[in-house]
Formats: C-alpha cells, structure tokens, sequence
C-alpha cells in the first residue's frame, strides 16, 4: 500500500476542501508536514484512519463534531453539509481510491455523531473505474484494522504497543500481516473439500473402502472439533496469562511499596502524637498566662507597695506609737494610765478618745508587715513567670516544627505512594493462586489436546494408508481416493509451511528489531523477542543477563524499532519466493504516518529516529511541530522529501500571535491571527 | 513433520507436481478472498481438486 493522495471535506478544523499530494518514491520516501500545536497534526493522522476504518483514536475529543465549526455555525437550519475523506492510494498492483462521507442535516447548534459510508473503486489502467462491492472488508485485507497500530500512530503514545496485555493482539496482527493467516484458512477449509470428494468413496467404494473413510471422516471431526477446542482454550490462557500478570504485578508493586507504606503509617501514628502535643503546649501556655498572667504587671504595684512602707516607716506610722487596742482597753477601764478617770464627756476621756482615732490599728500594721514581706518574692515570681512563659513558647515552636516535618513526611510518602494502585495482599494472593489454578487447568487441557491431535494425525494417515491399499472396483470410487489423498498430501504440507513461518517470521522479527535498536540506542542494552511476542530489555552484566527497567524514552525507541522491523519483515516475507509464487513489486509494502513521531525524546536519540526512519518505511508521512521538527529532524529527513507541508492555524484570537515558520530558505506562515475564523489550512510548501 | 531444518522451498520440493499445482492454487484462492470473511470456498478448492486431477 503506498499513498497517493488524501482530500478532506469540512473534515474537523479542516473548512472546505483541501488536498495534499503523498506521491513518494524510493528516493525520497518522506512527506513532512509542519503544524503548530492545535493546528490539526493529530486529526489529520485521524484522517487516515477514519477514511479506512471509520475509526479515530481516543484522544480525539468531542468526536461527534466531525464538520468544521465553522462551516456548522454558517450553515442555516435544514440545510445539509458533507464531511469526507478520501484516500487514493496503490497496492500490489492496482490503484484505489477510498472515500468515506457523511451528509449532515442541521436540526441543532449542536453536532450528532454522523453515520458515514464507506466506497471503494479499483481505477484500471485505462482510467475507468470499478467499484467494489465489499469495501471495507477488501480494505481490511489490504491491511487489517488491528495492524493499523503499526502504521498510524502517535509518537507520544506509541510505547503502548510494548506494554503487556498487547502481546496476544499484537502476535495476531502480525499474523495477518505477515501472510499466515490465509495458510491458516486453507488448512482449516481443505478438510471440508475432502468431505465433499470422500463421499463418492463411502458410496460407491465397497464396504472395506467404505468402513475405512467412515474411520477416516469421524477421526476428522475429531479433529477439526479437537482444533476448535484448542484455539479457545489457548485464547482463555492468553487472557488468564495476562490478568495473572496483572495480579502479579500488583503483588510486586506491593511488595515494593510495602515499606513506604508501613512508614507512612508510623509517620501518621506521629503525627496525630505530635498535633496533640502541640495543642497541649498551647493549652498549657494558655493556663500560665490565665492564671500567672497578672504577675508580669506587678512590677510598678511591687515598687509603689514598697516606696509606700518606707515612707510610712520613715514617718513613724509604722510601727505605730500607740496600739487603738490598748486605747480601747483604757476607755472600757475608765481610767487613764496617768491614774485620772475618764468619765464621760470629760475632757481627760476626750483627749483619749482622740488618740483611739491616731492610734493604728495591730492587723493593719501585721498586714503592712505581711505585704512588705510579699514585695521580693513578687519580684521574683515576675522572674519566674517569664522563665515559664518562656519554656511554654518553646516547647509550642518545637511541637509546631515537628508538626510541619511530618507533614512534608507524609506528603513525599503520599506522593510515592500515588501512583500505586494497591488492593488488600491478602486478596490479591487468593486472586493470583485462582488464577495459577485455572491457568494450571488449562495447560493441562492444551496438552491433552494437543497429545490428541498428534494421536488422530497418526491415526489418519494410518487409516489413510490402508484406504490407498484397498480394493477399489468403482472407478468414481478410485478417482474419489486419488484426489482425496492428494487433498490430505497438500493440507500436511500447509500445515508444515505454517510452522516454518511462524518459526521464521519470529527469528527475523527478533534479529530486525536487534539491528534497528542498536542503531539508535547507544547503552549496551539488547531487545529480545520472545515467543508470546513479548518485548523486553536486556543488558549483560558482569557475564549476567538482566533484564532493564524501560524509560518512556527507551519504550518509545523500544516500540519505534518493532514498528521498523515489522515493516522491513513485510515487505522482504512478502516478496520472498514463496508456494504462492512469485509476489507483486509492491508486496508487503506499507506507509508509516507517524504524529508526534519525536514524542519525548532528547535531541540526541531525535537525530538517530530522524535517521532511521528516512530508512524505516518505504513511504512515510511525518507530521511535527516547529519545535520538535526544525534543526536535527530536519537536517537528518531534508534529504528524503518529497512533499513538504505546514497546516497553517488560522485564529480568530486577537493577541497578535503571527508566526512563520523558515523553510527551504523562504518563511511560510505558520500561525495567523486575526482571522474570520478558527480553521486549519493544509499548505504545500513543495 | 519436521521444521527444524527443513525450508519451506524443501516442503514444495518433497511434493509432487500435482501437489505443488494445487497447493499454490488453494493459497492464491484463499488469498484473494481473505477479506471475505463469511467466503465459504469448498467449492472453489474442491473445482481446482478436479482441474488438477481431472
């Protein structure tokens, strides 16, 4: 398959119609195609796909708003509009063009998703053309949908196709692809034929010849049955393999992060410790400065208190002269200590009832001593209290820090812990020993079958063997024999070119994709492909095989390089001499359109992609950004161009955020501001 | 049957013309209508069984 063309039709934020030419050839088999992020570089790859299969990938959002927004808002209510794709292209051979259309009515501002058809035309040399009444499937057989994967696709997703859980689907596209499966269907449909041809055996060919085939056709129902069985139960080992993985991986996650995981409950258990130890210290500086607060306001009470007794001393008031007791006893007595009475209202009682009013009073003078007494240790309370309050604040901003480094504590381990989806171990080991169980079961059952099938192998072509030496009268009867056994000669050997290409097809993809990694990576790590078609690192250490732990880089390298050697394998499998004879120029040959093809990839391994994929494919459609397109990309790909492009953003947006994008020594817009609308506007450069 | 060393050029070469003929025919039918999915060819191979061994 190589591309010829592809026209859009108000296809998303393509408006109107548009068209670029992809006509390569061995010298320069690539088309590049520029586009600023948003421009369309993603629906236009989608383009491909939904021209071939109906189908865009999940990262295209709102994909029921296939028909320009624009071109949709302009159109009045009731009228229709049309979105298209069309794709020509040659393969092996003949030349196709594919369009898949939809017409939509306006009933709504808003887009329903459109039910688009599919057509198909095989264009003859004399320039008219045919239309094929099965399209989709012929398109499949041309390359079927599950291998579009390998064709079509993002860089920045593309370290999906060596993830596990894609091993199964993966080896039954490659199958398809790499010319088995059609084996496989002759093998299964031969033994009907010789059904058909057999029954002229059982009728006519007497009774041993009949009894024999009789034999021969129950051990082929066996068979084919027996076949049947297996195929299902080696899909329900694939599926069970692979959720058993799954659990295991789970379990190993757990197990890894086991650790993290009892920290972070110790960090929690000191956390909520250290939260209450700090609201304690709160509430105990609180209690001090409740009930001791006041002490650090004595200072000047203390001091005054103190100049007071002095001054009172210092006058003589204290201690006093005279006691008012000592008074009071004289007055109660009626006599003075002079010896005069002090009857009342005499003058002798009058002066000493007046010294009752000068006299002080004894608790009054023992309360001035007490408080007197009071003032230093006051003074030193104050000391005391500052101390406290002191030790109080510091034990606070030490519980406050502890606080805060478990917090951050529980933060990083929250974060490794993150992206770790665990379930209870306890649940995952039961599910993993079910699943061990099933799958032992299964294998077992595989076994038996397969014990089996070699058991009824034998015993056709035993029973075979005995129908050749069978006395034969019926000429219809021997004629039957003769093609039926030509029929069982042919089958054995479909079956044993099966099993020599699935063999080769596995040993050539392993040493391509050996040959395509180490040209590009430059660590001493080795891919290996194993018989499940699993994909996975190694590097020797010190005389051991380890197996690498992959970066998204080296999985995106990792997968680049399987997609470059499923490519070369087609096309050398299909044009190799094989029992199908001689195969077209153009077999197994198909395009690589590749988004985003640089992903994530430093400018080092962007320069050893660049070079390996001018030689990846015979023909390839890059799409990039300026930033991931110009400089090493460029100067690497310049060489092999064909066709150059920029899918020019035009934006409504009134910021002024114009650019160009310097290419072939000339500037191209790139981005347009200021325009009637929001579109993509697919440019050919050259 | 066995893989190990054998090509699949040995396998059409351990064959007779007859079987080679008709062996090269069934995969060319099968082939061609591998997109038909529900194609039910018995009667095909069965026409080319008689062409080769008329």
């Amino acid at each position: 398959m190589r591309l010829q063309s592809i026209t859009l039709t108000n296809f998303r934020q393509f408006a109107g119609e548009q068209t670029f030419d992809l006509h390569t050839d061995a010298i320069k088999p690539v088309c590049l195609i520029f586009g600023a992020n948003g421009a369309g570089k993603t629906t236009l790859l989608n383009a491909f796909t939904w021209a071939l299969y109906g189908t865009m990938s999940e990262d295209v959002e709102e994909q029921e708003r296939m028909v320009t927004d624009s071109v949709w808002r302009a159109l009045p209510t009731g009228d229709s509009v049309e979105v298209a794709v069309e794709l020509t292209f040659d393969h092996e051979g003949h030349n196709y063009r594919a369009r898949r259309r939809a017409r939509l009515i306006k009933d709504s501002d808003e887009q329903s998703a459109p039910s688009a058809d599919i057509e198909l035309w095989q264009t003859k040399p004399d320039g008219s053309s045919e239309s094929d009444n099965a399209p989709q499937e012929r398109i499949f057989s041309i390359l079927p949908k599950g291998l579009s994967r390998f064709f079509f696709f993002n860089g920045e997703r593309i370290e999906k196709l060596v993830r596990k859980g894609s091993y199964t689907e993966v080896q039954q596209d490659i199958k398809a692809l790499l010319g088995l499966e059609h084996v496989e269907r002759a093998i299964d449909h031969l033994p009907r034929v010789d059904r058909k041809l057999t029954a002229d055996l059982r009728k006519h060919g007497g009774e041993k010849a009949n009894q024999i085939q009789t034999a021969i056709d129950e051990l082929d129902e066996r068979q084919s049955s027996e076949r049947e069985e297996l195929k299902v139960l080696e899909g329900d080992l694939a599926t069970l393999t692979e959720e058993r993985d799954s659990v295991l991986e789970l379990l190993r996650q757990n197990a890894s992060v086991a650790p993290i995981q009892r920290e972070r409950d110790r960090t929690a258990t000191d956390l909520t410790d250290a939260r209450a130890r700090h609201q304690v210290a709160i509430r105990e500086r609180a209690t001090l400065v409740a009930t001791s607060g006041f002490i650090a306001f004595t200072q000047k009470l203390a001091q005054n208190t103190a100049e007071m007794a002095a001054d009172l001393y210092q006058r003589g008031a204290l201690p006093a002269p005279l006691k008012r007791e000592f008074v009071e006893q004289l007055l109660a007595d009626g006599t003075c200590i002079c010896g005069n009475a002090l009857t009342e209202h005499t003058e002798a009682r009058h002066q000493v009832e007046d010294w009752r009013q000068r006299a002080g009073l004894q608790e009054v003078e023992s309360a001035w001593q007490q408080l007197r007494g009071q003032i230093d240790p006051l003074l030193g309370a104050r000391q005391q209290l500052r101390d406290a309050l002191e030790a109080a604040v510091r034990r606070v901003t030490a519980e406050r820090d502890q606080v805060n480094r478990l917090e951050e504590h529980m933060s990083e381990l929250d974060g490794q812990l993150k992206e770790i989806r665990l379930e209870g171990v306890q649940e995952l080991e039961t599910k993993r020993k079910d699943l061990d169980n099933r799958i032992s079961r299964k294998q077992e059952r595989i076994g038996a079958i397969r014990a089996g099938l070699d058991e009824i192998r034998k015993q056709i072509e035993k029973k075979t063997a005995e129908r050749s030496r069978a006395e034969v009268t019926d000429e219809l009867a021997a004629k039957a024999r003769e093609r039926s056994d030509l029929v069982q000669s042919v089958k054995r050997a479909l079956e044993e070119i099966l099993a020599i290409r699935s063999a080769n097809m596995r040993d050539k993809l392993d040493r391509k994709l050996k040959d395509t990694f180490g040209k590009i990576v430059i660590k001493p790590y080795e891919p290996r492909l194993s018989e499940d078609f699993e994909l996975a690192l190694y590097q020797d250490i010190d005389g051991f095989e380890m197996s690498v732990a992959k970066s998204t880089g080296e999985n995106q390298i990792l997968s680049l390089s399987f997609v470059a050697a499923v490519s070369q394998l087609a096309r050398e499998l299909r044009t190799e001499r094989r029992a199908e004879g001689d195969a077209p120029d153009d077999a197994g040959t198909y395009p690589i359109v590749m988004d985003a093809a640089f992903g994530s990839l430093d400018t080092n391994y962007q320069r050893e992609v660049s070079r390996a994929l001018a030689q990846m494919a015979p023909q390839l459609v890059v799409l990039v950004s300026k930033s991931q397109g110009l400089g090493q990309v460029v100067e690497e790909l310049g060489p092999y161009v064909s066709h150059l492009g920029v899918i020019v953003t035009h934006t409504t947006g009134s910021a002024d955020t114009s650019d160009d994008i310097e290419l072939n020594g000339a500037a191209h817009p790139y981005i347009r501001a200021h325009a009637d609308s929001n579109h993509a506007e697919l440019k050919v450069i050259k | 049957m066995s893989t190990a060393k054998r090509t699949e050029q040995d396998v059409l070469q351990s064959l007779d013309e007859k079987e080679r003929t008709l062996l090269k025919r069934v995969l060319e039918i099968e082939r061609a209508r591998l997109h038909i999915s529900a194609a039910d060819l018995t009667d095909d191979l069965l026409a080319e069984v008689k062409k080769v061994l008329p």
